[in-house]
Order: structure tokens, then C-alpha cells, then sequence
């Protein structure tokens, strides 16, 4: 029996125990690739012998950390852009500070694609201080009948939180419990922060509620010019890619209805941008549901937006029409990316992203001619769920681009991206989530904030790319002041590392002369303006 | 139906858009003092949620020095749930005094080692016992908001570093004042709103410990509280707490004036009250109100004839939704120096219910001539209800209140001003609305956005 994913249990299995994530790591992007020995896992992802549990990819653990992401997060940005559902976080408010956040961006999102801007609906159920003594089952039902009176929505998501989890609540059964009632689904979404060393384990647990109470079973009727195209809230290009062989997308999760999503069985394949984020769904999708997943590389670059094609047309039986796609899309294409690469020649960048998008964005950045000799990711999957070698994003990576020399795994750590900027001199960064542009820039590095995350896929990919580059490398003159007007926040020491690792592999330096310099030294104050 | 009660304004439990962040949210009243730097002791995604909700998609404020993705955290796992995370937090400290430079370092919890019980207290004793400016503070998420969060950390660092290391707590400095105001990064404009506020009180002959933003002279300023004159409480209730505190502890008397003063009239009773109060000042003060009114005015006659014939319509009703201290000054401006029409008043930021008694009879003389009746509503959805019941007239409103408001102003084809948490759709830096000149900005704010809709 191969391996297959589990929907019985109401809960998602973690990433590191299912994929064996981690999250802090050093060398090449050869040797991580190696290390993470995707076949052999690939083959216990399958049932076959592979290594069992024994291949673990060793993981660097430091004393100093600093603010993260979390799982809950993930939820909020896929179960909360649903477009006719509701998501309510049985938590204290703090976690409801994410409102705010995925409201800008569902906002941002809807405008993007052409939707009705609205505000996001999200409902906290504000757990107080006695809650956590008696369990606050009451409230939750409480706040589902309000979603319900308020919005009519066509499906409840329900998320826990690191409180919920430690105090025990029982969700499941209230989730149960409203669902016959109500007669929509209401879903459990299992996400406590603490759960996971990842925060990409939120996008699983989203995708694993949505599988197991959305998806329709059984369904009656098939649409074979259907595709799945799972990804967040990025302008529309797959639209007119998709149409070439006539093929129609079915956007998921973020910006959809209930029922796109329950459609989902129904499509005639499953594709992504970034196995980080499709792995799990799409593999359940096919082993679940009997969608084939298109098992290639990422649709980055000529060589992997080729392949990506033909795999698709494959799986969707339009062979006859995907290779004069590929030819008129080079002839279109190419010119303009030589133009590019012209302008960009010379030109350094590093990119910070999510684990399989990076590799991707590496993939176009080496199209345009620009040089990458340092990348970090925020977390590295050494497998995805279907442990198809062909979904080897890194192994596609290193074997049709060549190598990264210094390729780290640093789960959104603003002191170490110091080394590693020191370490390479990059012109500018590619960046997804907040936090690391800041550092950058107060080093006269700009960088391109992908909140568009297609806007490298396919063919225009590199072009739009490529443009944006140039517009970023412009942003330079003010950073370049900048930077020589701002003071940052570490020691001399900790600037002077070379190894931003150095923690983790010598605890011993932390001892407590930091302490005492305060009691003994005469200190400058750092922070006084008057 | 579930067991849970509905208050007066028929609110449950639920929050639908929130406008406020959790006590550990205050992580950012420590970045808002020059020198200081949090250290977190939470799970992975508290501080990145605290900072995007209150620092970034709200006015993009940024995180500075100490704040973003710069403060340290523990980001807890399963394994510190199960065996405690005393001895992960300790780590962290040590690690952060080896790699952050500060001149004040803040320990804060959040629901985590506060459920399962971690001493964060006695980790941070050791360092205290070494010497090391360090504080702790207990800001679990379910313990309150970040208003709530604001008096913890504010009182801890009174308690644990300004009272071990003030060189002098004792000595009065005549005319010195402590200012407690608006809550750091949760006001959008409090930046500018602190300078401005500085600005006139030095004008009017005090000396002042702002203690929070680019006025203040960092961490050092915070040793010299207990060497000021009396406290100064700006607002309807925040700070009135730590008023208290440093009343009992330095013997100092505390000065509570609960508009936070937008405009010429406002202001000249502001810091003629302070000037009665102390009895000191009094020409210093009378001579800077007259130099700035005549600056004001001579901008204000000026503004007279578009706000006296501007042809295409100017809104005369509002609403205001937003927190107490904004709320309150934004009503006094609008009906005494414009002489707009409120139509409901919303204070969203759960205000302690002690207070709420004397802030509803502030709206009751809004002007002697106007009064309002203030609800107290903290969850969206409610809001949005209580807005759309509005008797606005036959011309549309304007809304004072959140990036949430958007879909009703839209709704009701009115205008919007974002004064408070989250101003998602304003890029603020240190643009302020109160004094004198924020006045101004405000008045440039209104009507720009009101006359824009033939843009």
C-alpha cells in the first residue's frame, strides 16, 4: 500500500513529521539537495523501502531567535479569503491582530482580480482570562451563530490557537454539532503555532479541512477543460496561459467561493506555482479524488514553464496543442528577454523567500542572466507529499541552473540575513513576507516585495520580472542614503560574525560577559535623539 | 442557543474587525522609547501579528529601532509547552544581551508561558541581580488589550529600572511634567501628536518628559520621572492608572485633563489649566497663546472663504468611531470650531467601565449649546450596525474611524477620514491632527477628502 494521506484524523499531520521540514541549515544548494535525499524519501512517501524515518537532515538549533511567523497566519490568509465563508479564531484577540493584516491583503486581492473590494469576515471569539481555566466551548458556539445570523455563509472555518490547544479544546465536536445544525459545512482547521516548527503547516491545515468536509465525494459529473490552480491572491496569468490549450482555471484557495472550492474533484488536473503550498492538496486531490496532480518543474523559466506545459497537456490529453503554444511563446518572448539581460548584465541578486518558490525564482533570475551565488529560504522540504522525483524543485534547480554557493535555511532571521548579505554583496533582494527588506535597505540593498506571487510564473514571468528588477535597482538612491543615516540594532560583535550559524554550532559563546558589561562598563547610550 | 450573554449594545463575545491588539501588543510601547528593546517570550507569530496589525498596516508606521522582525522572540514550541519554557527564555535573554545593543531591555509573555505557568519573573530576577537594565512584564494576550498592555509594561519599567536606577528620586524640578497620552503605535498619529503636544507645552514654559518617540530623550528621560513636578494625564482614561502609581510612590500630585486639544479653543483651555493647576507659568503661558493664535487665525481667515462658500456642497453631520481619547477630541473640534453635527459616537477601545460614566458626560456639553450620546462597542460588525442608524440629514456624512469603515461610507456614499486602528489607507509619518497645527492638517484632511468626490 503506498503511503497515502490521511483525512480521517480532524487534524493535519505537521510538515516536519510528514516531509522531515527544517528550518535552519548551511552550505550549498548541492549538498542540501544531497543531504535531503528526495528519492529515497520519495520511495517511503510511495510505500516502498526508502529510508524510513532514519534520513533525517540535520538541523542547526541556535539560543537566539527572532519573531517568526505562525501556522494561524496561513489559515487566516487561505480559509479567510474565501469569498463567501467565514473564519472565526477561537482565541484570545491577540491572534485577531491578524484581521487586520489579511484584510489589506483580501482586500488588495479582490481589486487585483477584478472582485468587489470588500472587508474581510473574520470573527475572534476574545478568550479571557477565565477561559482558560473553564474552556470556553460556549463562546465558540456562540460566535459560529453569530457568523451564521450575520453573514449566511456558505461554509464555517473554525481556527484553534496556541491557547485552545494547551486548555484542550474540544472543537471538533462543536464543529460536528453546527454542522447539522446549520446544514453547512462547518470545518475545524487545526493550526496552533506551537504545533509546528513551520508556519507553512497552516497552509496544510487549511487545505487538509477544505479536502475533508468541502470537496465533493463522489461527484457527478466531470469537467474535463477544468484545472485546479492552487496558489494565494496573484493577478490572473494563468487565465490566458490556460486558454492556449483551451483549458479553464479554477482558482484555489484564496479568492474563491465554497463551491469553486468543492469542485475541486471534478477538475481534470491540479497544477501550482510552489509545491510549498500546493504539495498537500494536490496530492490529495489525486489520491483522494482521483485528480492527477502535473507532477514537473515549476513553470519558471524557458526550460521549466516548457516542461510544466507539456506535462499539463499530457495530463489533460492537448499534446496536439502545446507545441506551437511553446514555439509562438518563445518567438514572443525571447527578444525581450534579451533586451533584459542586456540591461542586467553584471547585476547581483539573492533571493528570500518560501522554500519551492525560491528555487523557482532562482530558475528566473539565471534566464536573465543574473548572478545568485547566496539565497536563503525560510524553511526546506526535503520531499513533498507525492515524493515524485519530478517535483524535486531543488534537484531541478541545481541539475538545469546550476548551483547556489551559499544557500541557507533561515526561517525569517533578520540578524543572520546580516552575514549572509555581507557575506555575497547582492544589488538588490527578492523578497515574500515582511521583515527582511528592512534590514536590507538600512545596508543600501533595495528589494522587490513579491505580494504578487505570480508575477514570475511562465513566459511574461521573466519579462515582468526582469522590469521589476530595474524598477527596484532605481529605489537604490534611497537606500543608499539611508543607509548612512541610520544606526542598527546589533552589538559589533554579533556584525562582525561571518557565521551567522556561530550560535548554534558554539553555544559556549553565550556567556554572561554581555551581563556584566552593564554592571562594569561605562556605556553609550544608544538611544537618545535630545 | 449557547449560554453566553449579549451587553447592552447586544454584544456577545465575538470580535468581527478588530481595533485593538493584545496585552502583548505593548511590546511596542517599548519600541516607542529610544534605547529600549523588547525580548518575547510567545508563540511564533505573536510579534509579526502584533507588528503588522499595529505598526505596519496601520499608517505603515514601520518598526524602527527595536520593533518588526528585529525584536527577539522565544517563538515557542510543542516541547516548551510540555517541559516549560523558563529555561528557553533565559537563553534567549542571554543570547540578546550578547547580540541586540539597548539601553533598556523589556521581558514580555504572552499566552503561552502564562497558561502553562513559566516564572518569567524570576528568569528575569538574575539578570536584575547582575545589574542588567532589564524588566519583566506580564502581558499574556487573555489578560487584556494592549491599552491594558501599556499599563503593565509602563508600570514594570517604573517598578523594576526607574526605581533601582533613578540617581535621584527625590528632588522635585519645578516645572518639570511627566506626560502620559495617546497609546504609541496604536494611534496612528502619535508621533506627530506627541511633538506637537511637546511643542505647546515648552511654548507655555514647562519642561517635559514626553517619554515615548523622537521627543523624548530615550531610556535616561524615564530616570528622571520621579524628579518631575506632577504628572500630566492627556485623555479620557489611559495613563490615569500610572498616574496613580507614581503619585502614591514619588508623591506627586497628578493634573487629569481628558481632551486631548485640537484647535485654538482647545488648546488655550488646555494649558490654561495647567498653568491654574500648578500656578506657575501663567504669563509664560498667556503669551504663547497669543503669539500661536495669531498664527492659527491668520491661516484660518484664509480657509474662511472656501469653508464659507465653497459652491458644490460640504458635509455637515459625522460620526466617529475610534478610540476614546481621538473620539473626544475629534468631537469638541468638530462642533466648536466647525460646528458639524454628531450623529453617533462610537469609542471602540473597551474602556475600563469606571470611566465610562465621566466620559458620557463629557459628551453631554459637547458645547453648551450641543450634546452626544457615546456608545461603547467593540466589536465590528456592531459598529457598522450603529453607523448605518445614523440620522445623518439629506447630505452624506463623514466618517472618523477605521479602514474597516470603508464599506459602509461607501454605502452610505459618504466620506471617510481613517483617525484610528487600522488606517490601512494612509501613509503617515509624522503628520499629526491636535494642537495648533494638527488642527490645521486635520481641517486640509476633511475637506480635501470631501471635495473630492468630483475628482
Amino acid at each position: 500500500m503506498p503511503k497515502k494521506i490521511n483525512l480521517d484524523m480532524a487534524s493535519v499531520e505537521p510538515r516536519e513529521q510528514r516531509l522531515g521540514t527544517i528550518i535552519a541549515w548551511d552550505g550549498n544548494s548541492e549538498e542540501l539537495h544531497e543531504q535531503s535525499a528526495y528519492e529515497l524519501r520519495g520511495q517511503k512517501e510511495r510505500g516502498k523501502k526508502g529510508c524510513g524515518g532514519n534520513c533525517r537532515l540535520c538541523e542547526l538549533s541556535g539560543p537566539f531567535t527572532q519573531g517568526a511567523v505562525c501556522s494561524e497566519q496561513m489559515v487566516e490568509c487561505q480559509a479567510g479569503n474565501v469569498r463567501d465563508a467565514v473564519l472565526i479564531q477561537h482565541s484570545p484577540i491577540g491572534c485577531g491582530g491578524g484581521q487586520v493584516e489579511y484584510n489589506a491583503i483580501y482586500r488588495n486581492g479582490l481589486a487585483m482580480r477584478g472582485y468587489k473590494v470588500e472587508n474581510i469576515r473574520i470573527i475572534n471569539t476574545n478568550l479571557k482570562e477565565s477561559d482558560m481555566v473553564f474552556g470556553a466551548a460556549d463562546k465558540l458556539r456562540r460566535s459560529i451563530d453569530d457568523a451564521w445570523e450575520r453573514y449566511k455563509p456558505q461554509a464555517i472555518f473554525v481556527a484553534s490557537s496556541c491557547a485552545t490547544g494547551i486548555i484542550g479544546e474540544d472543537i471538533e465536536s462543536i464543529t460536528d454539532e453546527k454542522e447539522a445544525e446549520l446544514g453547512i459545512p462547518v470545518v475545524p482547521l487545526a493550526c496552533e503555532g506551537f504545533r509546528s516548527k513551520h508556519w507553512s503547516t497552516g497552509f496544510d491545515a487549511t487545505q487538509h479541512g477544505i479536502l475533508r468536509q468541502i470537496v465533493r465525494r463522489n461527484p457527478q459529473k466531470k469537467q474535463e477543460d477544468l484545472v485546479n490552480v492552487i496558489n494565494l491572491w496573484g493577478s490572473d496569468v494563468f487565465t490566458p496561459l490556460l486558454k492556449n490549450l483551451n483549458l479553464r482555471v479554477n482558482y484555489v484557495v484564496d479568492l474563491a467561493s465554497v463551491e469553486e472550492l468543492a469542485q475541486m474533484s471534478e477538475a481534470a488536473a491540479t497544477v501550482g506555482f510552489c509545491y510549498t503550498l500546493s504539495s498537500y492538496l494536490a496530492t490529495a486531490l489525486e489520491q483522494h479524488f482521483g485528480v492527477p496532480e502535473v507532477k514537473a518543474p515549476m513553470p519558471y523559466g524557458f526550460a521549466g514553464t516548457d516542461a510544466w506545459l507539456r506535462e499539463l497537456a499530457r495530463v489533460t490529453h492537448r499534446e496536439a496543442l502545446v507545441e506551437p503554444f511553446i514555439q509562438a511563446e518563445h518567438e514572443r518572448v525571447k527578444p525581450r528577454v534579451e533586451e533584459l539581460k542586456k540591461k542586467l548584465q553584471g547585476v547581483k541578486g539573492f533571493v528570500a523567500t518560501g522554500s519551492a518558490y525560491a528555487h523557482g525564482l532562482i530558475q528566473v533570475m539565471r534566464e536573465l542572466g543574473i548572478e545568485v551565488d547566496g539565497s536563503l529560504t525560510f524553511h526546506h522540504d526535503p520531499v513533498y507529499d507525492s515524493g515524485d522525483t519530478k517535483e524535486d524543485s531543488l534537484g531541478y534547480l541545481n541539475q538545469h541552473y546550476g548551483k547556489v554557493s551559499n544557500f541557507h535555511v533561515s526561517n525569517r532571521q533578520q540578524y543572520q540575513l546580516y552575514a549572509f548579505l555581507q557575506q555575497v554583496k547582492p544589488d538588490f533582494l527578492l523578497i515574500r513576507h515582511n521583515g527582511l527588506a528592512p534590514l536590507a535597505s538600512r545596508l543600501g540593498i533595495p528589494a522587490a516585495p513579491l505580494g504578487d506571487e505570480h508575477i514570475a510564473v511562465g513566459y511574461d514571468g521573466m519579462i515582468n520580472l526582469g522590469e521589476t528588477i530595474l524598477e527596484i535597482l532605481a529605489h537604490k538612491k534611497f537606500h543608499d542614503d539611508i543607509r548612512k543615516h541610520v544606526k542598527l540594532p546589533y552589538k559589533q560583535w554579533w556584525l562582525k560574525q561571518k557565521d551567522a550559524y556561530i550560535l548554534a554550532k558554539h553555544p559556549e559563546l553565550i556567556d554572561d560577559d554581555a551581563a556584566e558589561e552593564y554592571s562594569t562598563e561605562e556605556r553609550v547610550e544608544v538611544g537618545a535623539h535630545a | 442557543m449557547p449560554k453566553t450573554k449579549k451587553d447592552k449594545c447586544k454584544q456577545t463575545n465575538s470580535i468581527n474587525q478588530v481595533r485593538y491588539g493584545c496585552a502583548l501588543g505593548a511590546l511596542h510601547s517599548v519600541t516607542a522609547i529610544p534605547g529600549a528593546m523588547p525580548i518575547t517570550h510567545c508563540g511564533p507569530g505573536c510579534v509579526d501579528k502584533q507588528y503588522m496589525s499595529l505598526a505596519f498596516y496601520n499608517g505603515y508606521q514601520g518598526g524602527g529601532y527595536a520593533g518588526g522582525a528585529v525584536t527577539p522572540s522565544s517563538n515557542l514550541q510543542e516541547k516548551d509547552v510540555v517541559f516549560g519554557g523558563a529555561k528557553h527564555l533565559d537563553q534567549l535573554i542571554a543570547a540578546s544581551l550578547k547580540i541586540m545593543e539597548a539601553d533598556l531591555f523589556v521581558v514580555l509573555n504572552g499566552c503561552i508561558p502564562e497558561i502553562v505557568g513559566d516564572d518569567i519573573g524570576a528568569v528575569v530576577a538574575r539578570y536584575q541581580k547582575k545589574g542588567v537594565p532589564i524588566v519583566s512584564a506580564e502581558t499574556g494576550g487573555f489578560k487584556g488589550n494592549n491599552f491594558t498592555g501599556h499599563e503593565i509594561v509602563t508600570e514594570a519599567i517604573i517598578e523594576q529600572y526607574v526605581d533601582k536606577f533613578a540617581p535621584d528620586k527625590t528632588t522635585k524640578k519645578k516645572g518639570l511634567i511627566n506626560v502620559w497620552a495617546e497609546l504609541p503605535f496604536q494611534n496612528t498619529f502619535w508621533r506627530g501628536d506627541l511633538a506637537e503636544l511637546k511643542r505647546i507645552l515648552e511654548g507655555a514654559g514647562w519642561q517635559v518628559n514626553i517619554l515615548f518617540g523622537y521627543g523624548s530623550a530615550g531610556v535616561k528621560e524615564w530616570l528622571t520621572i520621579p524628579n518631575a513636578e506632577f504628572n500630566l494625564v492627556v485623555g479620557p482614561w489611559l495613563g490615569l492608572k500610572t498616574a496613580k502609581l507614581l503619585e502614591k510612590k514619588y508623591n506627586q500630585p497628578y493634573l487629569h485633563l481628558p481632551i486631548l486639544p485640537i484647535g485654538a479653543k482647545q488648546v488655550g483651555d488646555f494649558l490654561r489649566s495647567i498653568a491654574a493647576f500648578a500656578k506657575e507659568n501663567e504669563v509664560k503661558t498667556e503669551a504663547f497663546i497669543k503669539r500661536e493664535e495669531k498664527e492659527y487665525y491668520y491661516y484660518l481667515e484664509y480657509f474662511t472663504d472656501f469653508y464659507a462658500e465653497y459652491w458644490w456642497g460640504l458635509p455637515a453631520s459625522y460620526a466617529v468611531a475610534s478610540d476614546a481619547t481621538y473620539n473626544l477630541a475629534l468631537n469638541k473640534f468638530l462642533v466648536n470650531q466647525l460646528g458639524l453635527i454628531p450623529a453617533k459616537q462610537i469609542i471602540t477601545d473597551n474602556t475600563p467601565e469606571k470611566y465610562r460614566e465621566a466620559i458620557r458626560e463629557e459628551y453631554k456639553h459637547l458645547a453648551d449649546d450641543v450634546a452626544a450620546e457615546v456608545e461603547f462597542i467593540e466589536d465590528g460588525y456592531l459598529v457598522t450596525q450603529t453607523i448605518k442608524q445614523g440620522e445623518y440629514g439629506h447630505k452624506p456624512p463623514i466618517i472618523f474611524g477605521t479602514t474597516w469603515e470603508r464599506d459602509i461610507t461607501k454605502e452610505l456614499n459618504g466620506h471617510i477620514v481613517e483617525v484610528s486602528y487600522p488606517v490601512s489607507y494612509d501613509v503617515v509619518i509624522n503628520k499629526t491632527y491636535i494642537g495648533y497645527r494638527g488642527a490645521l492638517t486635520l481641517l486640509e484632511k476633511i475637506f480635501t477628502t470631501a471635495i473630492s468626490k468630483s475628482a
